[in-house]
């Protein structure tokens, strides 16, 4: 039992050890003890905590053991030990307190720092308050935008070099960038007041001068009349001594009121005609007042026209709806005005022929447009098929490749046609002219179009473009005049020869020439023979198309030929077909196509002397002979049946060769037989 | 080259590359162009891919007759005969490896060559035209070796029988005769025109086509295309097309074949003609199959027209190159 007991109390000793951190928390403090607790040293309180806690432990064993041995209640060695042990926990407790006490101190220490750190924050806080404030006054001062900035100054070393030293105080303004500023401004200023000064002085000279100039005027005016009588009377001498210098300066004198185009034009070919052309012409003709009145106001005419257009408008449509339409004829003739002046440009051949052309400016589309008549200076019978050659409306065509003069080349027009419902200025050709390009280009009017070149305008385009274009419309008229000529002839079935070609030809050719008549374009479509040209795109509307039929005996050769404007410079193109033993064609009859290519493609023999004016009759009477080689060498030599409706005469080396049996063609001249390409 | 030019070329002869990925074609101005089929069959073909990839001109006369060997073109031109290496004319450069002309009695007009084959037993090379002679030149030295005379009138078309050791030829004056490579000698002679079954006296007696199958030879021109069975020297069957016949060729059980008429005839052996397709030139002087190449197996076809339609399906034409 009392064994039991004891270790109750034991376990109470234990409980109280772990306990006393409560105990000591209770106590007070006094002086004395805070005195002793500075001496005394934590980490040695702890190592006397720890010995005094291993001898207590030691004691109660050994306390243990004795009882366990039966020692008795109060005996000597239980008591002392007892004892000992009392004193140790007596010493617990005094350990207890001490730390309780330290951690109280330890506390209070934190509080006070803590209460000094956080006066210091607010400190802190305050002066970066200020500081931000502060920061922000500079930014706004240095943003500040000051008036002298806007002013345009004088670069730094030109002010140096220029302005006094008592303005730029050199001294001073090198240092402080703020001090040349002002400087600079000063400076400015300076400059500024001399500047003012200066030109108060200009003005009044000015007005010195115009007053000058006032009693100049006078005094030449009072001179026109004297002039006048002088040149009135100069006037029979003039014409005694035949100096045109009246008549020119006349022509001059018209020439300021014709518009830029026609301006351009006028003086290129003035200056061409002097300097390389003595037979090129130049004149104006039309109404010299009306073109006065038309280029005093333009400005102020062209608004009121408009103006009254639409008040016109307006009152019409109120009162007559169903005459719009005769107020749209009515402002298409506006769009299509003509200038009142127009130029006319004579280019005389060597046999005499004139080509006139007559250029018009259309005043509202600002393009020139050419009319032409061909007066011949001998005088051409009439020939049915070659009506068409001098025709005025085609005679121009294509004079360089596709410029076919229907369409306005001002792509600006098509836009005022939709306005005023214009479909094509192809409509209007007949009664203005042809818009042909090479026209605007020698009024030096350029115009952009599909194809990007080197750009000019003006006169140094028209001045490029007048030589080559002389020559063309000179080329052109002649080329006409010659086939004109040869048409003639071919009407009366003769096919031309010059001396030049003769060699070209046997003597004896038997096939002949039966008719040579013009055809239409849409004639020319419909022929069977003829598909494959068409279908190369090689039979253009621009083209002029005749049927020449060549006979011998029974046979029958049908050529159709597409004629060039450009002709001679593009060979015309034959396509044959023969009515002999059945229907042949070029595209059913090898035979019949290399006589196509032997006057197509092998035309330069045929060309004669330049520039190949006897091309087309060469090429025809080639297909006299080539018909000729052709029935004579027909059918086998052996497979004969009666006589030979064509009997050879023409001399061949072979009569066929090649995988495809052709015929000979090509005639040798000196030694004159046939042989093969 | 011009418009007009090209509305009046020609083309007469074909011949496929070795590797068969290009053909080679010449035309009336002497010209031979170079056409890239695998570029034209290729599925990113376009307009320009039908244009020839070279054209240069070879002779001065018409390019009558083309024939490729292992790494050369050869070409026949006015009385000459030029070979050109295929490797340097895909890589275009043109320039001839030899030109040879046969021994001609001198005369006044240079005659053309009209047909050319190979002999491969024994490396020679068959040439007839004006002269009315075969010439057989020995492609190993270019030396002319032998002379075959008998007709009397020029040379359309040659045929090598290999097997057999022989040389076709058919000529203007209506006869074909078969030669003896060995002897130089004619060993036979058959006059088609005497033949009832295929004489056309309207059109005349010329032989213009002429090819060889084993022991079969189809023969026609202005008589009636007709296939002879060799070993009998006699017609088997008569073809009953109207045009004279330029060109014709065996191909797998059916005959080829092509002349005046805008088409290619398709035929079989027993006399029936099975399809005509039609093409671009109105009448037609060549036609070639390309064997060289599986991907590339097409029929080509040229004629009076400066377009060469190309089968890729024998039954229609797919496209055409242009000169």
């Amino acid at each position: 039992m009392s064994s039991e007991a004891l270790k109750k109390r034991k376990g109470k000793v234990i409980r109280t050890e772990g306990g006393t951190p409560e105990v000591k928390r209770g106590r007070g403090e006094g002086d004395p003890q805070e005195l002793e607790l500075e001496r005394r040293d934590p980490e040695q309180d702890y190592q006397q905590y720890k010995q005094t806690c291993e001898s207590l432990t030691t004691l109660m064993g050994e306390i243990q053991e004795l009882k366990a041995g039966g020692a008795k209640e109060g005996s000597t060695d239980l008591e002392k030990r007892r004892l000992q042990s009392c004193i140790h926990i007596m010493n617990l407790k005094k350990l207890n307190r001490l730390a309780h006490i330290r951690l109280k101190k330890g506390r209070d220490q934190t509080h006070d720092a803590k209460q000094k750190v956080d006066v210091l924050h607010l400190q802190l806080q305050n002066l970066l308050y200020e500081v931000m404030h502060l920061q922000k006054e500079i930014s706004k001062c240095l943003e500040f935008k000051s008036k002298h900035e806007e002013i345009d100054l004088v670069s730094e070393a030109e002010f140096y070099k220029e302005a006094p030293e008592e303005i730029s105080r050199p001294l001073l303004t090198k240092e402080g960038p703020h001090q040349l500023t002002l400087a600079r401004l000063d400076w400015e200023l300076e400059q500024r007041k001399r500047l003012a000064e200066k030109y108060r002085e200009s003005q009044t000279m000015k007005e010195k001068i115009q007053k000058s100039i006032e009693v100049k005027k006078e005094h030449l005016s009072s001179l026109q009349p004297g002039l006048n009588a002088i040149m009135q009377a100069s006037l029979p001498v003039q014409q005694y001594l035949s100096m045109p210098f009246e008549q020119t300066q006349k022509q001059t004198e018209v020439a300021r009121h014709l518009p830029p185009a026609l301006y351009v034009l006028f003086v290129q070919a003035k200056a061409y005609g002097h300097a390389c052309d003595k037979s090129l012409s130049v004149s104006i003709s039309g109404d010299v007042d009306e073109a006065k009145a038309l280029s005093k106001p333009p400005e102020d005419s062209q608004d009121d026209e408009s103006d009254s257009d639409a008040e016109e408008e307006q009152e019409k449509t109120k009162r007559r709806r169903p005459t719009t339409g005769c107020q749209l004829d009515d402002k298409r003739r506006e769009m299509l005005k003509r200038h009142p002046l127009s130029l006319c440009l004579d280019l005389k051949c060597k046999d005499g022929s004139v080509l006139h052309l007559y250029f018009y400016h259309l005043i509202n589309l600002n393009i020139l447009t050419v009319k032409t008549k061909v007066s011949p200076g001998t005088d051409l019978s009439t020939a049915v098929s070659a009506g068409e050659l001098l025709n005025s409306e085609t005679l121009l065509n294509c004079l360089y490749s596709n410029d076919q003069g229907q369409e306005t080349p001002n792509p600006a027009n098509r836009y005022q046609f939709d306005k005023v419902g214009i479909v094509t200025f192809a409509d209007y050709v007949k009664e203005l002219g042809h818009p042909y390009v090479w026209v605007q280009d020698l009024g030096g009017l350029h115009f952009p179009g599909e194809a990007p070149q080197g750009v000019r305008v003006g006169s140094a385009l028209s001045a490029s473009h007048m030589e080559a274009t002389m020559k063309l419309l000179r080329g052109r008229v002649q080329s006409r005049l010659a086939l004109h000529k040869q048409f003639t002839s071919l009407e009366h079935s003769i096919v031309p020869i010059s001396s030049e070609s003769q060699h070209l030809f046997p003597a004896k050719v038997i096939s002949r020439l039966a008719r040579w008549t013009t055809i239409a374009h849409q004639d020319y479509m419909d022929l069977a023979f003829t598909r494959h040209v068409s279908s190369a795109g090689l039979a253009k509307e621009t083209d002029l198309f005749f049927m020449a039929v060549v006979e011998r005996g029974t046979a029958r050769l049908q050529a159709a030929v597409v004629l060039n404007p450009r002709y001679p410079e593009v060979s015309p193109l034959f396509s044959l077909s023969l009515s002999w033993k059945g229907e042949h064609s070029g595209s059913t009859d090898d035979n019949l196509r290399a006589m196509e290519s032997e006057v197509n493609v092998f035309k330069s023999e045929l060309q004669g002397p330049r520039p190949g004016h006897q091309l087309l009759t060469n090429q025809l009477a080639r297909l006299c002979v080539c018909l000729d080689v052709y029935l004579e060498t027909d059918g086998d030599d052996n497979s004969v049946e009666g006589p030979r409706e064509f009997p050879r005469e023409k001399m061949c080396l072979r009569t066929v060769r090649g995988p495809n049996r052709l015929k000979p063609f090509k005639y040798n001249h000196p030694q004159g037989f046939f042989s093969h390409r | 080259m011009g418009l007009i030019e090209l509305l009046h070329m020609s083309v007469f002869s074909q011949s496929f590359s070795p590797c068969g990925k290009f053909l080679a074609a010449g035309n009336n101005y002497g010209e031979i162009a170079l056409f890239s089929l695998s570029a034209a069959l290729g599925p990113d073909a376009n307009e320009l891919s039908q244009k020839p990839i070279l054209a240069f001109a070879a002779h001065d006369g018409p390019v009558f007759s083309l024939l490729s060997t292992d790494a050369h073109l050869l070409s026949a031109g006015n009385g000459e005969i030029s070979a050109w290496s295929w490797a340097e004319l895909i890589k275009k450069n043109v320039k001839a490896a030899w030109t040879r002309r046969p021994n001609y009695k001198s005369s006044l007009e240079i005659p053309e060559i009209n047909a050319m084959a190979i002999n491969p037993a024994d490396n020679s090379l068959a040439v007839g035209g004006g002269d009315n002679n075969v010439h057989i030149m020995d492609l190993e030295n270019g030396v002319f070796k032998s002379v075959l005379q008998g007709h009397t009138d020029y040379i359309h078309c040659l045929s090598v029988r290999e097997r057999a050791a022989e040389v076709l030829s058919g000529g203007e004056d209506g006869a074909v005769r078969i030669w003896d490579t060995r002897t130089s000698q004619c060993v036979h002679c058959v006059e088609v025109y005497k033949y009832e079954t295929c004489a056309r006296p309207q059109h005349g007696r010329w032989i213009s086509c002429l090819t060889t199958d084993s022991d079969w030879m189809l023969c026609g021109g202005g008589p009636s295309l007709s296939l002879w069975h060799l070993r009998s020297m006699s017609p088997t069957s008569v073809f009953p097309l109207s045009g004279c016949q330029r060109q014709a060729t065996f191909y797998q059980d059916m005959i080829l074949t092509v002349g005046e008429g805008q088409c290619v005839s398709h035929c079989q052996m027993g006399g029936e003609v099975k399809a005509q397709i039609p093409c671009t030139p109105h009448s037609i002087n060549t036609l070639a199959i390309n064997t060289n190449s599986t991907e590339h197996r097409v029929l080509t076809v040229g004629g009076s027209s400066d377009h060469i339609d190309v089968f890729t399906n024998l039954s229609y034409r797919a496209f055409s190159l242009r000169f």
